[in-house]
């Protein structure tokens, strides 16, 4: 973004010489009673001095009013409304604090930033009147649906004006139906006679007759700054008559015709000047100095202004100023005719000017508009380091496609930045090309890369040129990445890591995400963990908040799959610290989800619900793109922990929706936490649909490890085998280091056990798990699975190393189980045994049953034993009381 | 479809433009007509770039008359 120009948002003074146009002020109160305030005409018109009269006129108690000059380069989203936030905060409005921190550089959507602000307008007590001048300056649809949404969602105090010269293209007949439409065209700010004689023989100091003004008028058209031009034109001219006549009679492009008398009647230095510094978007006294070649620049801008030679003063201080637009287009042809030879020197001084005084954007327009292209590429080097911290890559971009190709080839450091340029719009291709083209300009024969540049290559930005190999790798790394080859992006994200020099911050960055992505989707989350370390620790010192929050994401899931959950929590609590609880960027609810997500899994419901509730306080609209979904997720979690389980589905419903993983890997997708909810919930015909895909037989990959621990849950439910998948999973886990992973697999192994009757393996499996659960701080991955677990954890003896955490568990548990919170089978019946169940609830006893059931003696008692289990219980009579009490048999009368 | 675009393109606009005026409308003439306008006449890479013309013609304030594609195929 760079400096914001101040200049840019202040709103312009009244200024003395214009005409009082009541009929046009008084049409301007309706402002505060409309949506949209169109003022459209071409240049010349009036338009900004009309708005700043009437502006003069609204008192601060009514409104504050928040003023916006665009230009050329506001075409840009982010840019644009951060331009637009800046104006309304300097207005007095008291708001856009908010909506600041959602504007970080490189945001993919103003969105949530107008989100934020809206809500913020809508709070204020008084009106906020918001002028953009210039508008047609800026034809990004991008800016103009944001402008729409504004529109749209605008609360009653917000009043939008535009002055443009091309109607936007904002349904205008809409809201002209729903009378919220205020327009004023060139046919209602054309002087009338009456203001034009007001004008000529007031301000301008003329004494004309009637006539003389209709005849000039008539002509002019009631185009203001013609009548200006004219009157300057006049002034001091002893045939006023005759001058009339002339212009009348003549059919020149009328602005065309009165600046040049006008030039004509200037002495020759100010002449001179006016040509010379025409070339200048601003103006200022040593500015002007430097291109003119002579002194008092300053005092000649100040002698201009008084003259009313169309220069408009952009501060208090009559520091910078420009010219009329219209006018400066005059000027510039004039000295493009009269003195073409002379613009390379007049822009080469402009741009040197410009550099020194840190306008590098300025300094790098003038020098190609003089050119200078190698002066501009110099330049180019010398500002994308900054470009770069800012994300202005699409400028980056746009520069270098203004160079000649033989200038560029010769520039690998630029050459480097016009990559970046080309991945940000993904055109992938060109940068695999230049990636090859700047190597084989440094090192045409792949030999070592060489300290200082060879001969013939022109390097101005040295730090550049040392991040070249490291850049090299890293873009390499996105190109294997987007091919799906994990492993070489794994590769050349390690090598980035490796040559990038340590104060290349954003070098660091992106080898640490890319290479962390690669490792983390191949299933090495000790390689990932590490990498976005790195990655995060790059961010945070180029200060990149936003960006932080979003690789803490990562780097916080990767780590509790590691089971360093400590770690995880630890993290989030530094990330959110990093955000300015005034101004929270996006991220910030992310950060609040994660850390419910921490809490849910230490059995902290409370803990977990207050950050859920943060987290929706902050609105989506300070969440990164896979908050919708993750909230939900989270939030499906909790109420599951509750015991509602159909708020649970609909929630997880909800997250299918809206699910967008955001370029990460999907370890657990939501179709598979839905599986795990169904099998709770006892509809194992849901999740056997959902499974078809799975195989108990298939090889374990970490990114199925999610789902086949969900299908390894639908096994142990049906009391169907898992423990091939279940070891296979193990040796997984444990290969990778994912502890976290690890453990509910010992969880689901001593279930396994349990149920096959096995308890001595039960046990011994439960307690390796206990000792790995405890210093990682998961609770409900034991708790979860209920009574049966219970049964388990009671059944450990008092000397067993395991015993004081499996009694802290069930402390847990029957807290859980007194609570008011409805409760059900974690691990239903299935049908054959709900037949043996209800006839252990009768008199008869073991064989009666099994011949009921036409089924062994064998047969039944394994039944009884998977009931007993599920149930959490030891007897007969235990289990029918638990059944009854759970409604799994119907309540005894 | 883009090749049967007009290429060419005859721009009428009031009050007579001086021959300073032609590098804002690179590679086109400017040809003063009796009726006091003046035709801008010449070669128009694509629509963006008429749309182009069309805005200095706004910006330097000439009151646009008519726009006639020249090479437009007779039916």
């Amino acid at each position: 973004m760079g400096p914001l120009l101040e200049s840019k948002y202040r709103r312009p003074a009244r200024r003395p010489g214009t005409v009082a146009r009541a009929r046009l002020t008084g049409a301007l109160d309706g402002v505060l009673r409309a949506a949209l305030t169109v003022v459209s005409a071409p240049p010349g018109f009036g338009k900004s001095t009309l708005l700043a009269d009437w502006l003069a006129t609204v008192g601060e108690d009514v409104a504050a009013v928040a003023w916006l000059s665009l230009d050329e380069r506001d075409d840009d989203a982010v840019r644009f409304w951060t331009y637009v936030v800046a104006a309304i905060r300097a207005s007095g409005a008291g708001v856009g604090d908010g909506a600041l921190g959602l504007l970080a550089p490189g945001s993919p959507s103003a969105e949530p930033a107008l989100v934020a602000l809206l809500n913020d307008v809508g709070a204020m007590p008084r009106d906020l009147v918001l002028v953009l001048d210039d508008l047609h300056l800026v034809t990004a649809p991008e800016v103009h649906d944001g402008i729409a949404f504004l529109l749209e969602h605008r609360p009653p105090q917000l009043h939008l004006v535009l002055a443009t010269r091309v109607d936007p293209p904002l349904s205008l007949s809409r809201w002209r139906a729903r009378g919220e439409l205020l327009e004023l065209r060139s046919a209602d700010l054309r002087f009338t006679g009456q203001e034009a004689a007001t004008y000529l023989n007031g301000p301008m100091g003329l004494t004309l007759s009637a006539g003389d003004v209709a005849t000039l008028d008539g002509r002019a058209e009631g185009w203001i700054a013609a009548l200006q031009l004219a009157a300057l034109s006049m002034r001091g001219r002893d045939d006023v008559g005759a001058f009339i006549t002339r212009f009348a009679g003549d059919d020149r492009h009328v602005v065309d015709y009165l600046t040049e008398e006008v030039l004509a009647r200037q002495p020759p230095d100010v002449r001179d000047f006016l040509l010379d510094t025409s070339i200048l978007e601003r103006l200022t006294g040593p500015l002007c100095d430097a291109v003119t070649g002579r002194e008092g620049g300053r005092a000649m801008l100040a002698t201009l202004e008084r003259a009313n030679l169309f220069l408009v003063p952009l501060d208090d201080r009559r520091r910078w100023y420009r010219y009329h637009h219209l006018f400066a287009d005059v000027l510039r042809a004039h000295l493009a005719e009269e003195r073409a030879a002379s613009l390379p020197d007049l822009h080469r001084r402009a741009s040197r000017w410009l550099a020194e005084a840190g306008d590098l954007v300025a300094a790098v327009d003038h020098a190609l508009a003089g050119g200078h292209v190698d002066h501009a590429a110099d330049l180019m080097e010398r500002g994308t380091p900054a470009m770069r911290r800012e994300r202005r890559e699409a400028e980056l971009g746009r520069w270098v496609r203004s160079l000649p190709d033989e200038v560029v080839r010769v520039r690998p450091v630029l050459a480097m930045a016009f990559v970046g340029a080309l991945a940000q719009v993904s055109d992938f291709a060109t940068v695999e090309q230049r990636l090859g083209d700047v190597e084989h300009a440094v090192r045409p024969d792949g030999g070592a890369w060489p300290e200082e540049p060879p001969p013939g290559l022109v390097v101005v930005d040295e730090e550049g040129y040392r991040s070249i190999p490291a850049g090299l790798e890293v873009y390499r790394a996105a190109l294997a990445l987007r091919r799906g080859d994990l492993d070489a992006a794994a590769g050349h994200a390690r090598d980035g890591l490796a040559l990038a020099p340590a104060s290349d911050d954003l070098v660091r960055a992106a080898a640490g995400a890319l290479g962390g992505l690669a490792s983390w989707a191949r299933g090495d989350l000790v390689a990932a963990e590490a990498a976005y370390v790195a990655s995060v620790a790059g961010l945070h010192r180029a200060g990149f908040v936003a960006d932080v929050l979003g690789c803490c994401i990562a780097l916080g899931d990767i780590r509790r799959t590691l089971g360093r959950t400590g770690d995880a929590e630890r993290l989030y609590r530094w990330a959110l610290d990093l955000t300015d609880p005034a101004a929270p960027v996006r991220g910030t609810a992310d950060m609040h989800v994660a850390l419910a997500g921490v809490l849910l899994e230490r059995d902290d419901l409370t803990g977990a619900a207050g950050h859920l509730d943060a987290a929706r306080g902050l609105g989506e609209h300070r969440g990164l793109p896979q908050n919708p979904y993750r909230s939900r997720v989270a939030a499906a979690r909790l109420a599951e922990a509750r015991g509602d389980l159909d708020t649970a589905l609909a929630l997880l419903d909800e997250a299918e929706r809206l699910h967008d993983g955001d370029y990460s890997p999907e370890v657990a997708p939501v179709p598979a936490v839905r599986a795990r909810l169904r099998i709770r919930r006892g509809e194992l015909h849901d999740a056997e649909t959902w499974a078809r895909h799975l195989s108990p037989d298939d090889e374990p990959t970490y990114l199925r490890e999610y789902e086949h621990l969900t299908l390894a849950r639908l096994l142990l439910a049906r009391r169907d085998d898992a423990a091939g998948l279940l070891e296979r999973l193990r040796v997984a886990a444990e290969q990778g280091a994912r502890t976290g992973s690890l453990v509910e697999v010992l969880v689901l192994q001593a279930r396994a056990a349990q149920v096959r009757g096995d308890m001595p393996s039960a046990l011994g499996v439960l307690r390796r798990a206990l000792g790995l659960a405890e210093p990682a701080g998961l609770v409900r991955v034991i708790t979860e699975e209920g009574p049966p677990i219970a049964m388990l954890l009671r059944a450990l003896p008092k000397q067993d190393p395991a015993y004081g955490s499996a009694r802290r568990l069930l402390a847990r548990l029957e807290a859980t189980e007194g609570g008011p919170a409805p409760r059900s089978l974690v691990d239903p019946l299935s049908d054959r045994e709900l037949d043996v169940l209800r006839l252990l609830g009768s008199d008869l006893d073991g064989p009666d049953i099994a011949r009921e059931l036409s089924v062994s003696l064998n047969t039944m008692r394994t039944h009884t034993k998977a009931i007993y289990a599920k149930l959490g219980v030891g007897s007969r009579r235990a289990a029918v009381r638990r059944a009854h009490e759970l409604g799994v048999l119907p309540h005894r009368r | 479809m883009s090749s049967r675009e007009p290429r060419r393109y005859a721009i009428r606009v009031r009050g007579r433009l001086a021959p300073r005026w032609a590098p804002w409308f690179e590679g086109m003439a400017l040809v003063p007509q009796d009726d006091g306008t003046t035709v801008i006449d010449g070669p128009v890479a694509d629509q963006p770039a008429l749309h182009g013309l069309l805005r200095t013609i706004s910006d330097l304030g000439l009151p646009l008359v008519s726009v006639t594609a020249t090479d437009e195929p007779t039916l």
